[in-house]
């Protein structure tokens, strides 16, 4: 599947593809994260690793897009400085234009709170919890009514074909349907980026393609814009976009015909 | 604002279901000491209740004592120079009676001397009180019936002595035992008067009683006010005048205002309550406090370090799930409140629970009629646990000490860089 036979909406798919194609006659929309000059470096004990050396890149609302690229590139670091859970040592982010670096703690928190999902390798979910009060959580860390959360998860359950299992707990779901948990919990604060740091790294291959097409299938239908990094490049084919990392740096960004 | 407690109370609450041994034994300090504190707390304020009732109206001493200055220091010295005449009486039994607490102004006088009962003598110290005065003095016991049997130290003589038949008179068993002399016996004291003449008279033993300390029961009388002022050669006079008030609670708000209606009226008087007169009460509440805030010390560090070491290993444990509340929304004040949530409800459930626990051990041990001899006691004396405010003052010390402690491994988890949580193994 390309990028150009999804279905999406005339309005979001002219857009967006005027975004990435650069189609004249059509007025781009304004990129929805802008990375400028990107740098990040840990120190492993004396030594310093470079995760990100330079990296600047922009994503598109309602972008479906893959970062992919061996083990070490910087495609975690990237995930983390794109959702806002690390802060460069250098660069800039512009997010929906608010200069994000500039955000306390507590805006930064209330900021990606509103804004972004985030979707783990781990699935992370909060093992005491059900399925539906795993969903409800970023909801009611916001302050939401219990049965407006409640209803919200609920639907996105469904909607991620867990409906039967809303009660159930972390340990009683396998790995493919506590990743599409994850993807409900990340989706229920109608978040404007949902980022993915290696989503299928621990399911077998079916239920990668699974998860995969799920996410597709939410960026659809919520129009959501999806950035999640892979190092398996047979999950790619759906994407709009893919940019390859190479030791901290972006090595080519392919725009999906 | 919106209220994001409630999500964060449901998550601390299922947070306890986690580790439960971890959690139950944390609770377990909690309920235990909380528990061991306020039983503690309770069956002092039993004794001090118990000194209380054993000084006010077992020894007499009412609640307040109105003597000349320096009558508690010099007294026994120049007996004389201290009297209260009884025109000076009569003025501070008026000014008294106008403060609205006092119920009873009863002169006093202690006398000492030998007593004889024929063949041999030995000394004793007789306090000379009016008779009606003094059961009026004693009617305070009848309000706490299992307290009135140990502390009525003057029960069997007091009630003896006879405005009518001045020359009987209420002996403590030590010394009647001493004096092999027995109620309706016959005996004589002789003493020294104000002027320093000798004096004597016969006496009939009216009635034996147990002052319950064995350092006084050798030698304690009471005598009607009478025969001692005779016995004194003193008419009409009292070294001291002892108030007995409404209420205990009253005797600070009572003593300021009589100070205050006595140097108005420019009367030279002390005044001492009975706890200031009451060593015993002094000593063993201060012993007692002591032990107690020693207890609690333990308990409180207990109570600290189960908290610590409980909410301490939760972060550890749950570092990558901090990591994942605070990457979808959870500010780090959430995340320390998260914490202390936890620890606040094994506190508000320990505490409970030990509350409860209190309640069932007290009623128990309430009913059982256990009795014991306290040290330098010749009377048994029920065990018995009070209610007591000490107990909720606990409870609270033990929520703030424990919130507080919970504080460090809260702040240490909501602190750590999000990053590094999300990648604890």
């Amino acid at each position: 599947m390309t990028a150009a036979t999804l279905p999406l909406s005339p309005v979001h798919a002219d857009q967006k593809n005027a975004y990435l194609l650069g189609v004249e006659g059509l007025s781009p929309v304004e990129p929805l994260v802008q990375l400028t000059n990107i740098h990040r470096r840990f120190d492993l004990g004396k030594t310093q690793v470079t995760a990100l050396n330079g990296v600047s890149m922009d994503v598109a609302p309602g972008e479906f897009l893959a970062v992919w690229g061996p083990s070490g590139s910087g495609k975690s670091t990237l995930m983390n400085v794109l959702g806002l859970i690390d802060l460069p040592d250098k660069g800039r982010i512009l997010f929906d234009g608010t200069k994000t670096l500039r955000l306390e703690d507590d805006e930064l928190t209330d900021f990606r709170a509103q804004r972004i999902g985030v979707v783990f390798q781990g699935f992370n979910l909060v093992p005491v919890l059900s399925a539906v009060e795993n969903v409800m959580l970023p909801l009611q860390l916001r302050g939401a009514p219990h049965e407006e959360a409640q209803d919200a998860a609920r639907k996105l359950l469904r909607e991620v074909g867990l409906a039967k299992f809303e009660s159930s707990r972390p340990d009683q779901l396998s790995g493919g349907q506590r990743q599409r948990v994850a993807i409900a919990r990340a989706l229920v604060v109608e978040p404007q980026l949902v980022i993915a740091d290696e989503p299928t790294a621990n399911l077998d291959s079916e239920n990668s393609r699974m998860v995969v097409d799920l996410m597709r299938e939410m960026n659809r239908v919520h129009s959501v814009t999806f950035v999640f990094t892979t190092h398996d490049a047979r999950l790619l084919d759906q994407v709009d976009r893919k940019i390859l990392l190479r030791d901290g740096e972006i090595e080519k960004d392919e725009v999906m015909a | 604002m919106k209220n994001k407690q409630p999500a964060l109370l449901m998550l601390a609450l299922r947070g306890l279901t986690r580790n439960r041994r971890r959690s139950l034994v944390t609770f377990l300090a909690i309920m235990l000491g909380y528990a061991g504190i306020s039983l503690f707390a309770g069956y002092t304020h039993n004794i001090y209740r118990g000194l209380e009732l054993q000084a006010i109206h077992g020894e007499l001493l009412g609640h307040l004592t109105v003597q000349k200055p320096g009558m508690s220091r010099e007294g026994k010295l120049d007996p004389e120079r201290y009297m209260l005449n009884g025109d000076e009486i009569e003025r501070i039994r008026a000014i008294a009676s106008e403060n609205q607490h006092v119920r009873l102004v009863a002169p006093r006088m202690t006398i000492s001397g030998l007593l004889s009962n024929g063949r041999v003598s030995t000394i004793f110290v007789a306090e000379g009180i009016q008779p009606e005065a003094a059961r009026q003095l004693r009617q305070g016991l009848a309000v706490v019936p299992a307290l009135a049997a140990s502390r009525n130290v003057a029960g069997g003589g007091v009630e003896t002595l006879d405005a009518d038949n001045r020359d009987t008179v209420a002996i403590a068993n030590g010394l009647a035992g001493l004096m092999k002399l027995d109620v309706g016996d016959t005996g004589a004291v002789l003493v020294n008067t104000l002027g320093g003449q000798a004096n004597a008279s016969d006496i009939v033993v009216g009635g034996i009683f147990n002052t319950g300390n064995a350092s006084t029961n050798d030698l304690a009388a009471f005598m009607p006010l009478e025969l001692v002022r005779y016995l004194y050669d003193a008419e009409g006079r009292a070294d001291r005048l002892s108030l007995l008030l409404d209420d205990t609670g009253s005797t600070a708000v009572a003593r300021a205002d009589l100070e205050k209606r006595f140097a108005d009226a420019g009367l030279a008087l002390e005044i001492q309550s009975w706890d200031e007169l009451s060593s015993v009460y002094r000593q063993v509440r201060e012993m007692f406090n002591m032990i107690f805030g020693f207890i609690f010390l333990i308990v409180l560090t207990v109570v600290a370090m189960s908290v610590i070491n409980s909410m301490g290993m939760a972060v550890v444990e749950r570092t990558r799930e901090i990591g994942t509340l605070r990457a979808i929304g959870l500010r780090q004040r959430g995340v320390t409140r998260l914490f202390t949530s936890e620890a606040g409800l094994l506190l508000v459930i320990g505490c409970g629970v030990g509350f409860a626990v209190t309640m069932a051990v007290r009623a128990i041990v309430n009913a059982a009629g256990i009795s014991y001899v306290p040290p330098n006691q010749v009377a048994a004396v029920p065990l018995l646990i009070d209610m007591d405010e000490r107990m909720i003052v606990a409870a609270v010390v033990l929520a703030v000490v424990g919130l507080l402690a919970a504080l460090i491994p809260a702040r240490r988890a909501a602190h750590q860089p999000i990053i590094n949580a999300l990648g604890h193994v």
